[in-house]
């Protein structure tokens, strides 16, 4: 998935962990090779490929994600859009350069979930479309890896995708996992550690793909409306009962304006830590004790 | 960038149903079959209150019914599909039951008690299959239980399911079951009114609905109906009739029809959860019922967990029922059942449970009253044989890792 990726887990000996993490492993691999946008061969480049032809019947997985997807778009207003990929040909994080205000503009018309033909299981993509997944699998690739730790029988363990993590159960001795939030500003240390029993906790941060020029981070999370970087939090993390979900929701935070995203969170009563640009952390509200500073 | 009036328009709270049951519909979180083996053992000791001596015919008290048992319950996973689950109980009964109930000097009825101490057991032996698919499971159950005098056998079939994106979710059930009674010394000269065998059956369909109010409350509603046929008289039961004993003699078709909620609300910052539940049945005997049970279930410490609850349960009287009677009824139809009586009853019931690692510990206990007064209707005399018992319950599990 590129990005470091580790499993802690509990069992009865060595062997059953090893088949149970062999399992976990094989469903993110499964994953990463149906949705990758770097293989031809994906059912993502497939999708891609045959924009602005007939209709294509998905697999009971993929409508399923989709259909999360068009779900998430509707509920975001907008702000989590999976056809938004397509802005990369304007943004190169790889190098240190603005793009042309006009290219990003020229890109915007193929922007926009609601102009799919959806009908589940039937998509017929519009020409000049793209689809990723890129910003949702790896959270489900997490919920699926416990989900194939849970049917290999073991009880007891968590599952880190790059800072994406889904608990499978608590220690054995029912004691949580403390799960660390990374600091927005030095990725290898924790801004803050949350006690989890069950769950799942996913960030998105300005900290992952970025470029600094004249003083301001231009950050990898892309404004499906305006086509520009996300601006007002350095990082937004989630605690919700799958990771997908808390995915979605900490990824839109990030686009919102900092005061509604706070209250759009709040509403949910999930807990959440944001870290803003210049360093402020806001939470949930009473979760002050829940969820201890390192 | 942004459109913040856009963004305050945004319901947080309907985002967060919306998006945890769309995503409930994806393979990684489909309903699983039981993912490991696992057994469960129960022992339960059931003890009436001897009958009091105000209420008895012989002006003493009397010694009344016992029950002790064993369930033994184990469930396997059989491939990634499939589950399979075995129940065992096995239970002995003693002691004397009400027999019939009869005027005192002053025409109060007392209850006559059977002489000889009853003795008997039963095994009974329940095996069920389920598919879990998606967003669907089908299963079906075979059983039977074996007395001295009683068998039955039993069918049932279960399905549950539930619509993509939705926060409601469906359950049926089906089930059939066959009994045959050869009452002991049926027909023989010392109980001549008592038959020699008999058979009835039963069919039973329920269907219920499920939705997740938020994330802290589901509340489920059904209904159910069922039609029972054949020989429903209680065999060891007599009614008393111009001072003399016949047998009990009830028709021989009962339909019932019910309905039920059940709510269940989660209380985050106590770590606890309210349970509530109502139930309504109304049958062609004309006896209807009320149940109303609260329950309490709270989070003690990091393994520690307790149940307090109280139920309350009302019914009006069979059609066909008196404490005793002093003309025979032209239909023939007559039973002094106290169970077929206006009554109310209240529990009260408390359990404290304890979990490490696979194993599952628990202790409860029960005690129920049942009395006319508890009647939500007015009742014109009290059943001399309403039974006070109490239960204590103690629950082992484990599940193999």
């Amino acid at each position: 998935m590129g990005s470091p990726c580790d499993l802690h887990l509990y069992g009865a000996d060595v062997r059953c962990i090893e088949d149970a993490a062999d399992a976990a492993r094989a469903e993110v691999e499964r994953l990463e090779a149906k949705y990758s946008r770097y293989r031809s061969d994906s059912v993502l480049s497939q999708i891609n490929a045959g924009a602005g032809g007939p209709a294509l019947r998905l697999d009971d997985e993929t409508a399923g994600l989709l259909e999360f997807a068009c779900k998430a778009h509707a509920e975001s207003g907008g702000l989590f859009d999976p056809s938004a990929g397509i802005l990369r040909r304007a943004w190169d994080f790889n190098t240190v350069r603005l793009p042309d205000p006009a290219a990003i503009t020229r890109l915007l018309p193929a922007i926009g979930l609601q102009r799919l033909h959806w009908e589940p299981p039937q998509l017929r993509l519009p020409a000049g479309m793209e689809l990723d997944f890129g910003g949702f699998v790896k959270e489900y690739a997490a919920d699926a890896a416990v989900a194939a730790l849970r049917r290999a029988g073991l009880r007891h363990g968590l599952v880190n995708l790059g800072g994406d993590v889904s608990i499978l159960g608590p220690h054995p001795d029912g004691r949580p996992w403390q799960v660390g939030i990374r600091h927005p500003r030095a990725p290898d240390t924790a801004i803050a550690q949350w006690p989890m029993h069950a769950g799942a906790l996913a960030s998105s941060g300005d900290y992952e793909r970025y470029f600094i020029v004249d003083g301001r981070r231009y950050c990898h999370i892309l404004n499906p409306h305006s086509g520009w970087p996300a601006q007002g939090f350095a990082s937004v993390s989630v605690m919700a009962p799958q990771c997908l979900v808390a995915g979605v929701l900490s990824t839109t935070a990030m686009l919102m304006a900092p005061v509604p995203a706070m209250a759009w969170l709040t509403q949910m009563g999930l807990p959440y830590l944001a870290v803003s640009e210049t360093g402020e952390l806001r939470r949930g509200p009473g979760q002050a004790r829940a969820a201890g500073c390192a | 960038m942004g459109e913040p009036v856009r963004e305050m328009t945004l319901d947080g709270r309907r985002a967060l149903q919306t998006l945890s049951s769309v995503a409930l519909a994806l393979p990684a979180y489909a309903a699983a079959p039981p993912a490991e083996s696992s057994v469960d053992y129960h022992y339960f000791d059931y003890r009436e209150a001897d009958l009091a001596a105000a209420r008895s015919a012989s002006s003493q008290a009397v010694p009344r019914y016992a029950i002790s048992g064993h369930k033994l319950l184990a469930e396997t996973p059989l491939g990634p599909r499939y589950g399979l689950r075995a129940d065992l109980t096995v239970e002995s009964m003693s002691g004397a039951s009400p027999w019939f109930v009869m005027p005192d000097a002053r025409g109060e009825p007392v209850q006559v008690m059977s002489g000889a101490t009853i003795k008997d057991s039963r095994q009974d032996l329940q095996l069920s299959l389920s598919r879990y698919d998606s967003r669907r499971s089908l299963g079906v159950s075979l059983g039977y239980s074996d007395e001295d005098d009683y068998q039955a056998a039993y069918l049932g079939l279960q399905a549950a399911f539930e619509p993509a994106a939705s926060q409601t979710s469906f359950g049926f059930g089906l089930s059939y079951s066959d009994d045959r009674l050869q009452p002991t010394e049926g027909g023989s000269a010392r109980f001549p009114e008592r038959i020699v065998k008999a058979s009835k059956d039963k069919l039973s369909l329920q269907a219920s609905m499920t939705r997740i109010l938020n994330r802290a409350s589901v509340l489920q509603w059904g209904l159910a109906y069922s039609r029972a046929s054949g020989y429903l008289s209680d065999p060891y039961k007599l009614v008393y009739v111009e001072g003399a004993t016949r047998a009990d003699a009830r028709p021989d078709q009962r339909s019932m029809g019910s309905f039920f909620l059940r709510l269940r609300r989660h209380i985050k910052h106590v770590q606890a959860a309210l349970h509530l539940d109502y139930r309504a049945t109304r049958d062609d005997w004309e006896i209807q019922t009320h149940t109303l049970e609260g329950r309490w279930a709270h989070r003690l410490a990091e393994n520690w967990r307790y149940h307090a609850g109280l139920r309350y349960y009302t019914q009006s009287q069979a059609a066909f029922y008196a404490p005793y009677f002093t003309a025979r009824p032209a239909d023939g139809r007559m039973s002094s059942d106290y169970r077929l009586s206006p009554y109310g009853a209240l529990s009260a019931l408390a359990q404290v449970s304890y979990q490490h690692q696979g194993l599952d510990l628990a202790l409860g206990l029960e005690h129920y009253q049942a009395d006319a007064a508890y009647a939500l209707g007015r009742v014109g005399a009290q059943n001399p044989g309403l039974v006070e018992f109490r239960m204590l319950s103690l629950r082992v599990a484990y599940r193999f890792d």
